[in-house]
């Protein structure tokens, strides 16, 4: 009769060993893929932030650089052909080390 | 070239480093629940601990994917030492400085608990909780130093983990606290 009662309980702890095992794979497996969906959604906003040229980098290196050569006033005359817009860059830029290159941007962004 | 091949280094570390610190946001939450008292205790029951965990493991993968992708950027191509060394880098040294302090220390604390049997309970429990110190290290450098942090989108999603997460915090702290007082009002020596 012990022994029978033994045998149930190894048999009960083996299930709910088992069962446990079950669960914890399956909230690895939940939050692997989750991590995964968050970082493609971040990726893909980011993305379409740099291809529609929102993008808070390319932005604020444009800003900097207006703010630092204003339009010239309404009654000045050019003298010489105006400069040709350079590309936007990203806003640091300034910042960066000195070697830095210029980052190559697409039509689209 | 497109966008996506020009920049890929450049998003996939921008990506990566707003999920590192939603996640760390989420296993913080989580963490401060499964110590915290009452309700929420109870609901996540026995599994809250194995969430916590492979929360943490996701934000440490997320972490080494932010700064490793930089390595390849080809504007700003950092070395090692400019990813792995605090202050050492020329692109905004101070809140960069702090993101790798933050990383190394989330890294370093988040692993102990794997090693909580060799260094004791009782000090690796002393060790986890400076983990929250690290974490909100993240936080400012996200803010600081952050591409995107004045961006709305990013603000709403690591505002949603973040702040919840943030009044735990400050309960856990404010609840010993309250406790202190309470003893110190029913203490008829004091």
């Amino acid at each position: 009769m012990d022994d029978l009662r033994q045998l149930e309980a190894r048999g009960l702890a083996r299930a709910r060993a088992h069962s446990r095992r079950r669960r914890v794979a399956t909230i690895q497996r939940r939050t692997i893929r989750g991590s995964l969906a968050l970082f493609a959604i971040l990726w893909a906003v980011v993305f379409a932030e740099i291809a529609s040229g929102n993008d808070p980098a390319l932005d604020s290196g444009k800003q900097a650089r207006q703010a630092a050569s204003p339009a010239p006033s309404p009654g000045t005359v050019l003298a010489t052909e105006p400069e040709p817009e350079p590309e936007p860059e990203r806003e640091f830029e300034e910042e960066a080390a000195p070697e830095a290159e210029a980052p190559v941007v697409t039509s689209s962004s | 070239m497109s966008v996506a091949g020009t920049h890929l280094f450049w998003i996939t570390s921008r990506a990566a480093g707003a999920a590192a610190l939603i996640l760390s946001s989420c296993s913080l939450g989580i963490g401060l629940l499964i110590r915290g008292r009452g309700k929420p205790r109870r609901l996540l029951g026995s599994d809250a601990r194995v969430l916590h965990e492979a929360l943490s493991l996701a934000t440490l993968a997320a972490l080494a994917i932010h700064g490793l992708a930089l390595l390849g950027d080809a504007y700003l191509h950092p070395g090692l030492l400019d990813i792995a060394v605090p202050f050492a880098g020329a692109y905004r040294p101070f809140w960069t400085g702090i993101g790798i302090l933050a990383g190394w220390g989330l890294a370093v604390l988040g692993l102990t608990y794997y090693l909580r049997e060799r260094i004791g309970q009782a000090r690796w429990r002393i060790l986890h909780r400076t983990i929250a110190v690290f974490w909100a290290m993240g936080v400012v450098h996200t803010l600081g130093a952050g591409t995107d942090a004045g961006q709305l989108w990013l603000l709403v999603a690591i505002a949603a983990p973040t702040v919840p997460a943030l009044f735990l915090l400050a309960r856990r702290v404010a609840d010993p606290l309250a406790d202190l007082w309470q003893a110190g009002l029913n203490d008829p020596t004091g």
